[in-house]
């Protein structure tokens, strides 16, 4: 009798203790990895790479674990990556906002433009980079719902009645921007004598479009979802899941499009005499063969065409062009996206 | 003597809480402080504990002097009225909380724990906690944690408020015993005066702050020395009345008054008598000096013991009733008696005679300032500098229809009266429709010494034309001086100070006796004033052409200097002629820049000497300085 | 008999409460329950195995950590500053007071995007006084500033919970324990705190519950560094964003689990100090 009452006050005691004792585990979990147990290191350098949504895959598993490999065998130093992926608007505001980022990679020169404009880094520093600054590319395609229903075969067809379209937000995706280009684009090319053809393709598209997401990866995800009939994205995003087995939809090459060039800075301001060399020598390596392979084998097109060669299952684009097409984002910002997308295309389909 | 306060005042922003008040408490002696809410008797107490710090004033402790040093230090122990026993301690810890902080050895005290649960009665509940104990437990663990540490002097707040009569008088024979057993020395602060009268030693009487009478409790029934003191002690009947050669006088029943009683010629006087001193006679009495008049039974009651009867009056002549309050328009006297249960109460009207009486001593000034919260504040500011000059107390009285406005009404007065320098006046608000009916009400419910108003004249004055008719120029006066200054004035019993403008301080006063007339009220009343204020008097008479002044004026003012003389005020007479008296009258008032003006007031029969004109109101209106009008009945 | 007592008004109320009690249920299927559920389903879709790989990945562990950590902070620091808040609004009278209660509660009623908008502009890099600051000391993108975000944002669920408690414990508990001969200091640790134990800890599981769910100001201030600034809530809004379900899910599927074993703690610790009386 004695023994159960006994061990009825205990069940009890123990019973009342039990949120602290929870508390406290949580508490030992939280700061595990902080305690400094035998055998732990404290990591030398850390590098805040911040870069534009699609990144985020080809970063952390490929270029910084084959970075690290290459930088510790050489120097026997160890280096810690922190990373962001956002839309290329956000990381690019958060930047001049001043998150302590040493180097951005952005879908857009304008955006580099944007920062290199509050004196964080000094302007174009980026084009004395090998390519200008530019690592690697990927054109612009549409993605259906698999078997192609609606039959799209090229972006004219997005433009017909009953078709939906998932875009990205051109306020704050640069993959936003490459997607109204390459729709202005491909019109312009497909109708050598119509001046307006260019800014009738676009009309034709935003009036069916149905959602607007924050960044070209969030479109994706609002597509995989279920939204709409089309999206147009970058091919990278699409390779990557049909790599992985996971693409649900069909790839299909717009006759024209424009070919995205993503480029790479150092945030001059937030990186550290000590750090230097090794920043440089990460964006060196960009270049490598080592990480266009990586690149390549992720989805993006190499600044080396003989290196596509390695990926299968980049699709054949008839009529390919850049941005230099338009003057360079220098001018296709104000001209097409501002005044012919906001100003016309965003107006119209408001009414 | 354990505890010694000496001139201990403090006040909370301008309202004065505790004033002047010195008090010396004997070795284990229980003192009882009785007063009404807001009284200041906590506020002494916390005073003394050290909790609040004193504006002025020493406190001694067993001959240590303390004023200064913090709580913890002075070693008293505090019962508050709702215990606050530490909900998370049992009641051991509670009892043992200051010994650990003294840090007594544990053996100690469990001893000591032990010993106080026993004496106040809990022996056996040192485990329970707060929740678990009734109010009369909580309040005796309150007192053994109290005690627990041996202090110098135990302070009890309000300690059996929250409980019901059965355990009240229980938890008051404890606590008279545990207080006798361990002789310390206490104060117990209470409302309640059956409670005064069981426990205490010695009770000291507070009203508004101030400390009136400190007594045994058998000498302060049956002998108080003040009003406060006599009602709120006991029952009983006060009349107020006039002293005429050094015997009180209330109408035909003529009392002498005690050699310990300061008086002087017709000075008001108060007579109280218990219900136990009054007398009911089927036949009239033969010793006819000790009879109040006949009188019917207005309420019976038995209450196991005694019956208790209040009787109706006629009033008697040139006498006022304060206690108990009258209804207002009451013209007959109330009069409570008590009589054995056995008496058989068969007839509807006794003879009511006095077999004892105490005569109280006079009242402390008092203004009563009427202020409705609106315009400039010279009333406010009047007041203040009379006050001072007379150390006299201030009661702010204002009068509203709306019982929304109370607060707002009363913030404003507080405002008001902190804006014009009166530190500590009561401010009354009354809800009424009229504000005279309220003021005759308040008039009645103290004895105030003086009225001060200011006119209220309303903006409109549609009559107001120039018209040599005396009844148009009296409505024209009356629409002025504003309809409720003149009805204060008709039916007031006090002096009424009309302020039209204020003055620094009252310095030279002139006294208007009018043509004719002996005036005696006004010269007396203006004369006593002078002589408190130690002003210095002019007694101005008015001749109504320019005829040389008659030998009656002469012998007039010579017997009204007299008067002034003899009550040692500084006089001087002057003689003025006038068509109007009071044309002469505000002329003369202006050649000497006098600081008040004294007119008699008329009552409704008496005011035909100048026919319908009525110099008063004239005076009044004509003024640039503070008028005194003293009415005629006084 | 309690259970006698229980089933008696049951048995009696049957007839009547089974209707609206069932129109309630069908309410909150949709509203609370089956959404709940989801994270649940989804998050074990992939079977126990994917389940754990998606959480023991570096950044869902880190942001978890992260979270615990800012989450402890605040509500440490929170009771401290919430108990001194209370103390001074209850006890004291000033001029100002009132504006001062109204200030402290302030964060309840302000969006907390326009929380961390704020900071920005004060403590940001560009802001009024972070401007002033060398780098290095700058909070914003910091765990410091994710601290202050959550200071901000939590501040008044603390003095919510102490000072109704403090409300009610009258000035005379300490002035009995200054008669008695505590110092402040003693009265405070013996007197007070006790008093309030039970708030605090209620206060402090609020506290961290809201520091544990916070996204609106984090995701302003903490410029959203994986490994780094990187909050759990972040964390699943990244990984949903980036169309990665699994991991979100599993990090979601903690995060409510520790909310309900919290909410567990405050409903049985609530019921816990009723209990004793």
């Amino acid at each position: 009798m004695a023994v159960i009452v006994k061990n009825k006050v205990l069940v009890r005691r123990l019973r009342e203790a039990l949120p602290l004792v929870f508390l406290a585990a949580l508490a030992l979990y939280a700061i595990w990895p902080w305690i400094p147990l035998p055998g732990r290191t404290a990591k030398t350098h850390t590098i805040i790479f911040y870069g534009f949504s699609i990144l985020a895959e080809v970063m952390n598993q490929g270029i910084f674990p084959a970075f690290l490999e290459e930088w510790q065998t050489a120097s026997g130093d160890s280096v810690e990556f922190v990373s962001s992926f956002a839309g290329s608007g956000t990381i690019t505001n958060q930047i001049i906002m001043g998150v302590p980022a040493d180097i951005g990679l952005f879908p857009l020169e304008m955006d580099a433009n944007r920062i290199a404009a509050t004196g964080i880094t000094s302007p174009g520093s980026w084009h004395a980079l090998p390519h200008r600054g530019v690592v690697n590319l990927t054109p612009f395609i549409i993605l259906v719902r698999s078997g192609n229903p609606k039959n799209i075969r090229d972006f004219s067809d997005l433009a017909r009645p009953g078709v939906q379209v998932v875009h990205p937000d051109p306020l704050t995706s640069g993959g936003a921007n490459w997607a109204i280009v390459a729709v202005y684009g491909a019109g312009i090319r497909q109708s050598p004598g119509n001046p307006n053809a260019g800014y009738e393709l676009l009309l034709g598209v935003w009036r069916n479009v149905v959602a607007q997401a924050g960044s070209a990866r969030a479109a994706r995800t609002q597509f995989e979802n279920g939204f709409g009939d089309a999206l147009i994205t970058y091919e990278q995003e699409v390779l990557w899941d049909q790599s992985r087995g996971r693409l649900r939809g069909e790839i299909v090459y717009p006759r024209s499009t424009v070919l995205s060039e993503h480029m790479v800075m150092a945030i001059e301001a937030n990186v550290e005499p000590e750090e230097r060399e090794i920043i440089d020598a990460f964006i060196q390596f960009l270049w490598s063969e080592t990480a266009q392979r990586i690149f390549v084998e992720y989805g993006f097109r190499s600044v080396d065409a003989q290196m596509n060669q390695l990926n299968p299952a980049f699709g054949k684009i008839a009529d390919p062009f850049s941005i230099e097409e338009f003057g360079g984002w220098e001018r296709a910002k104000p001209e097409i996206v501002d005044a012919i997308w906001k100003g016309r295309v965003l107006k119209e389909t408001v009414r | 003597m354990s505890i010694i306060l000496e001139n201990l005042s403090k006040r909370f922003g301008t309202l004065v809480v505790v004033d002047r008040v010195s008090l010396d408490v004997l070795d284990s002696e229980l003192f009882v402080l009785l007063g009404t809410s807001g009284s200041g008797k906590s506020t002494i107490l916390r005073l003394i504990a050290g909790l609040i710090q004193p504006d002025e004033g020493r406190i001694m402790l067993h001959g240590r002097e303390v004023t200064t040093l913090p709580p913890q230090k002075r070693g008293t122990g505090f019962v508050f009225q709702n215990y606050s026993i530490f909900r998370h301690m049992s009641v051991a810890d509670n009892i043992e909380f200051g010994l650990k902080i003294r840090k007594l050895a544990r053996l100690e005290r469990t001893r000591k724990r032990d010993e106080l649960l026993e004496l106040v009665g809990m022996a056996g509940l040192g485990n329970r906690y707060a929740d678990q104990l009734s109010g009369g437990q909580q309040q005796r663990v309150a007192l053994a944690r109290a005690l627990a540490y041996e202090p110098g002097v135990l302070l009890l707040d309000e300690p059996f408020g929250a409980l019901d009569v059965k355990t009240r008088s229980q938890l008051r024979r404890s606590l008279k015993e545990v207080q006798q057993k361990l002789s310390v020395t206490a104060i117990l602060v209470t409302h309640d005066q059956d409670e005064a009268f069981e426990l205490g030693d010695r009770i000291g009487v507070l009203e508004r702050g101030r400390l009136l009478e400190i007594e045994r409790p058998e000498k302060l029934y049956a002998e108080p020395r003040t009003l406060f003191a006599a009602t709120f002690l006991g029952a009983g009947t006060v009349l107020v009345g006039r002293t005429k050669d050094d015997q009180a006088h209330f109408g035909h029943l003529v009392l002498p008054i005690p050699e310990d009683v300061p008086h002087e010629d017709g000075t008001p006087v108060q007579v109280l008598f218990r219900p136990e001193q009054v007398s009911l006679t089927e036949d009239e009495p033969v010793d006819r000096s000790v009879v109040l008049g006949k009188g019917s039974v207005v309420e019976h009651s038995f209450t196991g013991a005694l019956r208790r009867l209040r009787l109706r009056l006629p009033q008697l002549s040139a006498t006022r009733q304060i206690a108990p309050v009258p209804p207002f328009g009451e013209q007959e006297m109330l009069v409570d008696a008590v009589v054995p249960a056995e008496r058989r109460i068969t007839q509807s009207e006794f003879w009511v005679s006095l077999h004892g009486w105490r005569i109280l001593q006079p009242p402390e000034p008092q203004l009563l300032v009427f202020d409705q919260g609106e315009r400039g504040i010279s009333t406010l500011t009047m007041a203040k500098n009379i006050a001072q000059q007379l150390d006299a107390q201030a009661t702010l009285f204002s009068v509203t229809r709306d019982q929304d406005e109370l607060e707002s009404l009363r913030d404003r007065l507080n405002r008001r009266q902190q804006e014009a320098g009166l530190v500590g006046a009561e401010v009354r608000v009354a809800i009424g429709n009229d504000p005279v009916e309220q003021l005759a009400v308040e008039q009645n419910s103290a004895l105030y010494s003086m009225l001060l108003l200011a006119p209220q004249a309303k903006k409109r004055r549609s009559f107001a034309r120039r018209n040599g008719r005396p009844e148009r120029r009296r409505l024209r006066s009356i629409s002025r001086l504003g309809t409720i200054l003149v009805k204060v004035l008709s039916n007031a019993h006090l002096p009424v100070i009309v302020v039209k403008k204020e003055r620094e301080a009252i310095r030279r006063i002139l006294i208007c006796t009018r043509g004719g007339e002996p005036g005696k009220t006004d010269v007396r009343v203006g004369g006593r004033l002078a002589r408190r204020l130690k002003a210095s008097v002019t007694l101005l008479y008015i001749t109504e052409d320019s005829a040389e002044p008659g030998p009656i004026a002469h012998s007039h003012l010579e017997r009204a200097a007299l008067t002034l003389r003899s009550l040692d005020v500084p006089v001087e007479t002057s003689i003025r002629s006038a068509k109007k008296p009071a044309r002469g009258i505000l002329a003369e008032s202006r050649e000497g820049d006098y600081d008040l003006i004294v007119v008699g007031r008329h009552d409704e029969e008496s005011r035909s000497v100048f026919g319908r004109d009525d110099v008063t109101l004239q005076v009044l209106v004509g003024a640039d300085r503070p008028v005194l009008v003293v009415p005629a009945t006084l | 008999m309690s259970l006698s007592k229980t089933y008696a008004p049951r048995a009696a109320g049957r007839q009547s409460a089974l209707v609206p009690a069932g129109i309630l249920v069908l309410v909150l299927m949709p509203l609370l329950l089956m959404p709940l559920a989801a994270i649940f389903v989804f998050a074990f879709r992939g079977g126990l195995p994917e389940f754990w790989r998606a959480l023991s990945d570096a950044d869902a562990q880190f942001a978890l950590r992260f979270s615990l950590l800012i989450a402890f902070a605040t509500a440490i620091i929170n009771a401290a500053l919430g108990t001194f808040a209370a103390y001074v609004l209850s006890k004291y009278r000033f001029p100002g007071k009132e504006a001062l209660g109204i200030v402290v509660n302030l964060p309840v009623a302000i969006p907390t995007v326009v929380v961390g908008t704020s900071l920005l502009l004060l403590w940001g890099p560009i802001g009024l006084l972070g401007q002033m600051l060398p780098t290095n000391l700058q909070p914003m993108f910091t765990p410091v500033g994710v601290l202050l975000a959550h200071l901000f944002v939590t501040f008044p669920y603390m003095l919510g919970v102490i000072k109704p408690l403090l409300d009610e414990l009258e000035i005379t508990y300490e002035e009995a324990a200054y008669t008695i001969g505590a110092t402040r200091w003693q009265t405070f640790r013996f007197v007070i705190l006790p008093a309030l134990r039970g708030g605090l800890f209620t206060g402090a599981l609020l506290t961290f519950a809201h520091s544990l769910g916070e996204f609106g100001a984090t995701v302003m201030v903490s410029g959203n560094l994986r490994l780094r600034t990187q909050t759990a809530p972040l964390y699943i809004f990244a990984q949903f964003e980036a169309g990665n379900i699994a991991n979100a899910n599993a990090v979601a599927a903690v995060l409510a689990v520790l909310s309900f074993v919290i909410f567990f703690f405050l409903l049985r610790f609530a019921g816990g100090v009723r209990g004793r009386a």
